[in-house]
């Protein structure tokens, strides 16, 4: 956002922060080491802000909880900007200084009172007002964010809000401050760094940069593609149209992970050629041509990057089941079965050597240093550098970081009276996306067995359901069978349901719809209905 | 937590065991002692929970105090000077092993059981001796039967110092458990004796990480004691959690899985009994801990999934073969050789008829860097495609 993509601080530095700004992040359930940190400030005496929708376990401690309508994030966040500026609580040295275009953001936030807000989002304004002021007069307040922001058709705005928030307030660069996305896979931030990207070599080198092109033709030997590629969300979609007709899926259940499931499979099905590689059986694989079995994270060597940009190990402990190898060598061997000499290379150190030899920011790292002193985290430009904890700690990287203006604009498919409720999706403490591992774990399975879908008292006594009780659970994309769990958690007229669940796959509901810049899908909103059915027939299902 | 304030003018000096001694005020007896590196014995006492004295094995002498102090609660101060090295505190020392030997499960050669984990109060005991051997406490303590797949508590090797219920209460926060009963009959418990899982309890496991005696383990790995450890990184979440792997050699069992239906408790498993054939071992990931607090960023703390979800490592439903479709429209097992060059055939075959943008590849945010690497590469090198994307788009 102000020149790199990821945490602008660490995790370690959260026990000392003085107040906490959680949104759109179930924290102690998504990521419960983080949450930990956050229980450990609380204990401090660290304020507490949570904006979500449910009353997740973090709203219990928290000093305000905004518990606003999905996807009203930015009249929610717009409404705290007003707050901050019209009582003069900015940082205008840190503006000056620093940020360019600040006064687009006063012109947006004008008319964004928190009384205009309580309309939209039904947080109190007052909560609101002292929410903003208490995060605008805090040194030590950091947000801390998730796909509860991201995974919206308005999650761009939803993120550059949150960053207006920062910079008007100069919480950048400052310890236990910042902005700081919670990544959800041991690696997002690793793949990306990486250059598994359709529009950034690795090292977030752009591949429409001529010189970045010409730097990693020299390093392949190979011409390579001037075009940008398409994104995960586009590609879905060329595949639906069949413009997509061959694809290569290393590690993911599209079928299960993608919204608007019965459509990925359509598209699945008129592809011509498609490779799966995995560690078990998945949805994808009933489309697959030819499967390849994978070594998992105990069975190979490498490394993962984790949220705060720390270059970790993994490493070895057991052989692989049978025949199944670690990914990057099945990757060497096919990339040479089709005609590219890939080096023979020894081991995944070499790998990393070669990686990291490309991009600056991770020069300074190997696996000899990590083994050496544990992880590192980057930019660390060379063998000497000890790594960075905290971002943009003499400004933002970028030099001057710019403020967005937005404009609050509701979620593509609000509920109507057919499809009366607001469904938003997430991931539950015990089971872990499209749980190929966690479903195999006995803990998860007593804990949650099968798919559920939480909704409030009124909401269930509105319909006679019981707690418990079987349900079909309908949008325009499709159906899904849930169990219905009556929790206080929820608010009325909104329910919540887990994407774990391969057998009752929710993503058959769910919207993929996808923000104009990002093309993130909307998995935090669409509409449905709930119906009864025969608990009979469901059971013999 | 450990974070000192590294300033001049906020240090106060004391003497331990005759050397001298600078630490920040507030630090306690047991801080100044470690910055010293003089070894004092604790059983309820971790870093990241508020200190107890309960466990009354850190006591110490301080000259003007008339009795024994707890090192861990009592603060340093000017001038102080402490002895841990006394016949005084040797003895109390000794009494008070004797005590807790005297109320806790021995095995056969009369030491502290051990569930196949580490345990201080033997170690204390090898170091500190005992003193006279005192009748066996035997006293009445409410158990519990408990059909949670992770967590085993036995009360007869607990020595109710409450770190566990300190850990969950101030660390996890869910305070799930409590110390049960009255006087000697106290014991580690749930409200009205519930199972965990009708408890707020998460299964992050910490009770047994921090647990001095073994008396809570974990149910999978009860008594099996690990060959090798290795350090990784967790596969899950994005906090990036360390892990330490321990292997152990075991029985490749045959058939279905034994970790599933043993843990759900309903049919205990038969397949690890007297008739299983044992016919090879292999290396397998038998427990998972963390490393100690303070040196990473997870601070010696795990969630259920990186404690507990490793059984997916072993499982027999993972694919060990390659496969591929045939004319009868299933899956077929295939060599590497012939897999890989189906694989090349089939992408060159789409890049011929409709160009290399007609291909899509999709790397994983659960692979390692390397092979995300390999993945774009295989992608833009080998195919000439901007393509290439992952799974999370956050």
């Amino acid at each position: 956002m102000f020149g790199a993509g990821a945490m602008t601080n660490s995790i370690t530095e959260i026990r000392e922060a003085e107040l906490l700004f959680v949104i759109g992040s179930n924290t102690t359930e998504a990521h419960p080491i983080i949450a930990m940190e956050m229980k450990r400030a609380v204990r401090r005496g660290a304020k507490l802000i949570v904006a979500d929708p449910r009353a997740i376990w973090l709203s219990d401690i928290a000093d305000w909880h905004m518990q606003l309508k999905p996807g009203t994030d930015v009249a929610l966040l717009n409404a705290m900007t007003h707050v901050i500026i019209s009582e003069g609580l900015v940082d205008e040295d840190f503006i000056a200084k620093h940020t360019d275009g600040f006064e687009s953001v006063v012109e947006a936030t004008r008319e964004t009172t928190p009384e205009w807000a309580e309309t939209i989002t039904s947080v109190p304004a007052e909560t609101i007002r002292e929410a903003a002021r208490a995060y605008a007069t805090t040194r030590k307040a950091g947000i801390y964010y998730t796909l509860g922001v991201t995974e919206h058709t308005h999650g761009t705005d939803n993120v550059y809000c949150l960053a207006n928030l920062v910079l008007m307030t100069g919480h950048l660069g400052v310890r236990s401050a910042g902005m700081n996305p919670l990544r959800g896979q041991n690696n997002v931030q690793g793949a990306n760094d990486a250059g598994a990207s359709p529009v950034f070599y690795p090292g977030y080198q752009r591949v429409s940069d001529p010189a970045a092109r010409a730097k990693f033709e020299q390093a392949w030997g190979v011409e390579l593609s001037p075009d940008d590629g398409m994104n995960l969300n586009v590609m879905m979609k060329a595949m639906m149209r069949g413009e997509v007709k061959g694809m290569y899926v290393m590690g993911e259940d599209i079928v299960l992970s993608e919204p608007n499931a019965s459509n990925i499979e359509q598209g699945l099905n008129n592809i011509e050629f498609l490779v799966v590689q995995d560690i078990f059986v998945n949805e994808t694989i009933r489309f697959a041509d030819v499967v390849l079995p994978a070594a998992c994270f105990a069975e190979k060597d490498g490394v993962f990057t984790n949220s705060d940009r720390r270059v970790q190990r993994v490493r070895k402990a057991v052989d692989a089941p049978g025949q199944a190898r670690p990914d990057w060598e099945i990757l060497c061997d096919v990339a040479r079965a089709c005609g590219y000499p890939m080096p023979h290379y020894k081991d995944a150190g070499e790998v990393y050597a070669e990686f990291s030899g490309l991009c600056g920011q991770f020069a300074g790292i190997s696996h000899e240093r990590i083994d050496e002193q544990g992880g590192l985290q980057w930019p660390c430009p060379d063998a000497e550098h000890p790594g960075t904890v905290t971002l943009h700690g003499d400004g933002p990287i970028k030099g001057h970081a710019p403020f967005q203006a937005t404009v609050y604009r509701p979620s593509k498919e609000l509920p109507d009276d057919e499809y009366p409720l607001l469904l938003s999706t997430g991931r539950t403490l015990y089971h872990y996306n499209a749980a190929t591992q966690t479903r195999r774990s006995s803990g998860a399975v007593a804990r949650q067995p099968e798919n559920f879908i939480e909704m409030h008292r009124k909401d269930a006594r509105k319909r006679g359901l019981a707690d418990g009780q079987r349900v079909r659970v309908v949008s325009r994309r499709g159906a899904v069978l849930a169990r219905v769990n009556i929790s206080p958690r929820m608010r009325f007229g909104c329910v919540w349901m887990p994407l774990h669940f391969g057998d009752a796959n929710t993503n058959y509901l769910t919207n993929d719809a996808g923000d104009p810049v990002t093309q993130t899908a909307e998995y935090k909103v669409c509409a449905v209905r709930v119906e009864t059915v025969d608990d009979e027939a469901s059971a013999a299902q | 937590m450990n974070t000192k304030i590294e300033t001049a003018e906020t240090k106060l000096e004391l003497e331990i065991d005759g050397e001298q001694v600078e630490v920040r005020p507030g630090a306690t007896v047991l801080e100044a002692a470690r910055e010293l590196g003089v070894e004092i014995p604790v059983l309820c006492h971790d870093d990241r929970v508020d200190p107890a004295g309960c466990c009354r094995m850190c006591l110490v002498e301080i000259e003007g105090q008339r009795r024994l102090q707890p090192a861990c609660t009592f603060k340093a101060s000017p001038g102080m000077e402490v002895k841990t090295k006394t016949e005084r505190v040797a003895r109390h020392r000794r009494g008070l092993l004797s005590l807790y030997k005297a109320d806790h499960r021995l095995d056969e050669r009369g030491r502290p059981v051990s569930r196949g984990v580490h345990d201080k109060l033997a170690d204390h005991i090898d170091t500190y001796g005992t003193g006279p051997e005192l009748p066996p406490v035997n006293a009445p303590r409410a158990s519990r039967s408990d059909e949670n797949p992770y967590i085993q508590f036995d009360p007869d090797a607990c020595v109710v110092c409450g770190l566990c219920v300190r850990y969950c209460d101030e660390v996890e926060a869910v305070s799930a458990i409590t110390l049960f009963g009255r006087g000697a009959s106290t014991t580690i418990g749930t409200a009205d004796q519930r199972s965990l899982l009708d408890t707020s309890c998460e299964l992050c496991g910490g009770c047994i990480a921090v647990c001095p005696t073994g008396a809570m383990t974990e149910k999978p790995s009860l008594d099996q004691p690990s060959e090798q450890i290795v350090r990784t990184t967790c596969n899950f979440c994005g906090v990036g959690c360390q892990l330490d792997l321990h292997v152990a050699t075991v029985a490749a069992p045959k058939g279905p899985s034994q970790t599933v239906s043993q843990d759900l408790g309903a049919e205990r498993s038969e397949v690890v009994g007297p008739q299983a054939r044992v016919s090879e071992t292999m290396k397998r990931v038998v427990r998972v801990t963390s490393p100690e607090p303070g040196t990473t960023v997870n601070d010696g703390n795990l969630c259920v999934k990186g404690r507990f979800s490793y059984e997916f490592i072993h499982h027999e439903e993972r694919l060990t073969e390659p496969l591929i479709r045939g004319e009868d429209g299933e899956l077929h097992p295939a060599s590497w050789a012939d897999a890989i060059a189906r694989v090349a055939e089939g992408l060159h075959g789409v890049k011929q008829r409709y160009g290399a943008d007609a291909l899509g590849f999709v790397s994983s945010s659960r692979c390692t860097g390397e092979e995300n690497y390999l993945m774009q590469k295989l992608s833009r090198a080998a195919f000439g495609t901007n393509n290439c994307h992952q799974c999370a788009a956050t």
